[in-house]
């Protein structure tokens, strides 16, 4: 199908298979068709129809015999693993509260060491922009990123500046 | 069973407190030393206001500070541990005026469709000049100006190009110095047109190339800058 085809026989909400067909190919098309019916996006990427290999009564039935395995499995394994469950509870809020109070210690003592940290890194990696004003309302300025480098690069893109400069 | 699981749980909160009650003479030093202080400044070299851009990067959010302009002072109140490093940032900035060079090379950028064409005098910039949409570059003039902080600056070029600045304050925590109030002119006849102004900061020992240009404009002027001791 031409595009030219495509919009003279375009009316929205069309689902002829050979016009999907053009505007899955064609983005100009596309757009044409957007503008006039934002669903034509969606049919577009439509295409075929999915269905599952084996069908949709296989996977139906392949997903329902998962659900009533998984529901066995619960129903058995429940009163015989009572004890031992209980113990791995135990043995898990016993952890989290190690753990709690571990962490509560550790966050409480070394403070101050920790404020003295962040003012010596702070201190370290601050430093100016190298255009710190720049006197024109229409000017866009970009600094190229040089950390380390003995070279920095910045631009000015000012609209008030004479053309020949 | 269940008796020995009460007894573990009932250790685990003994463990607990006697940890807690071990940190609290450390959260106590902790909050002294949250503390709010007030400290007074007086500044010998510089003026007062001009430290504050030095030292509000270190201020906490609970900081403030007031400036005395008679008698050239500042009062900060903040946290003793932050009092510190504010005492000794400021006993940097503190200094007798330094004495800088700044070196300047003015160049006139252009794309042509001419072969690509950086003179000798670029060298040393050339790998950076690859990055700007220009691929022909002129020196207009270049020279090595000396000042010392708080003095004014100028540059003029037999080109017709003038660059007037002041030399502004050194800043220790960035290794960098304030080009100021940067005017770059153009003497056409008698009468001298200002193309830009700006105001900088070039790390000693850094090149910095700053071009200025209209947006999708076939020209521009490029100034290199570096400062040295």
């Amino acid at each position: 199908m031409t595009c030219d085809k495509f919009r003279a026989q375009f009316v929205p909400g069309s689902a002829d298979a050979a016009m999907l067909e053009h505007i899955r190919s064609c983005d100009v098309c596309l757009n044409f068709a957007v503008e006039r019916d934002d669903d034509m996006l969606f049919r577009a990427l439509g295409g075929d129809d999915m269905v599952p290999p084996g069908g949709i009564d296989a996977f139906v039935g392949d997903v329902m015999r998962e659900v009533h395995l998984r529901g066995t499995e619960n129903t058995v394994s429940g009163p015989a693993g009572s004890w031992t469950r209980r113990l791995a509870v135990a043995a898990a809020l016993a952890t989290v509260v190690a753990g709690s109070t571990f962490v509560y210690e550790h966050r409480t003592a070394p403070a101050i060491g920790v404020a003295v940290t962040h003012h010596q890194f702070r201190s370290a990696a601050y430093s100016r922009p190298v255009i710190q004003s720049y006197d024109s309302q229409k000017a866009t300025i970009v600094e190229v990123p040089s950390e380390g480098e003995d070279v920095t690069v910045v631009m000015v893109f000012d609209d008030s500046l004479p053309a020949d400069l | 069973m269940t008796k020995r699981v009460l007894l573990a749980l009932l250790m685990l909160c003994s463990v607990w407190v006697s940890v807690s009650a071990d940190t609290l003479p450390a959260e106590a030093g902790a909050r002294a030393d949250q503390a709010l202080t007030v400290k007074t400044f007086q500044f010998k070299h510089k003026d007062a206001d001009r430290a504050a851009a030095v030292i509000k990067p270190l201020m906490s959010s609970d900081g403030s500070l007031s400036i005395q302009p008679s008698t050239n002072s500042m009062v900060i109140t903040d946290r003793a541990e932050n009092l510190k490093s504010i005492a000794a940032a400021l006993d940097k900035f503190d200094t007798p005026p330094q004495a800088f060079k700044l070196s300047v090379r003015l160049v006139s950028a252009s794309r042509a469709t001419a072969p690509a064409r950086t003179p000798e005098a670029l060298k040393d910039v050339s790998t950076k000049l690859t990055i700007l949409p220009f691929n022909n570059f002129e020196v207009l003039g270049s020279a090595v100006l000396e000042g010392k902080e708080g003095e004014p600056g100028l540059l003029e070029l037999e080109t017709g190009y003038r660059a007037d600045f002041k030399w502004g304050d050194y800043d220790a925590a960035s290794d960098s110095v304030q080009i100021g109030d940067l005017k770059l002119s153009r003497l056409q006849g008698d009468q001298l047109t200002q193309l830009l102004k700006t105001t900088m900061n070039l790390k000693v020992g850094q090149t910095v190339v700053f071009g200025a240009g209209k947006p999708q404009g076939a020209r521009a002027l490029l100034l290199i800058l570096a400062v040295k001791r």
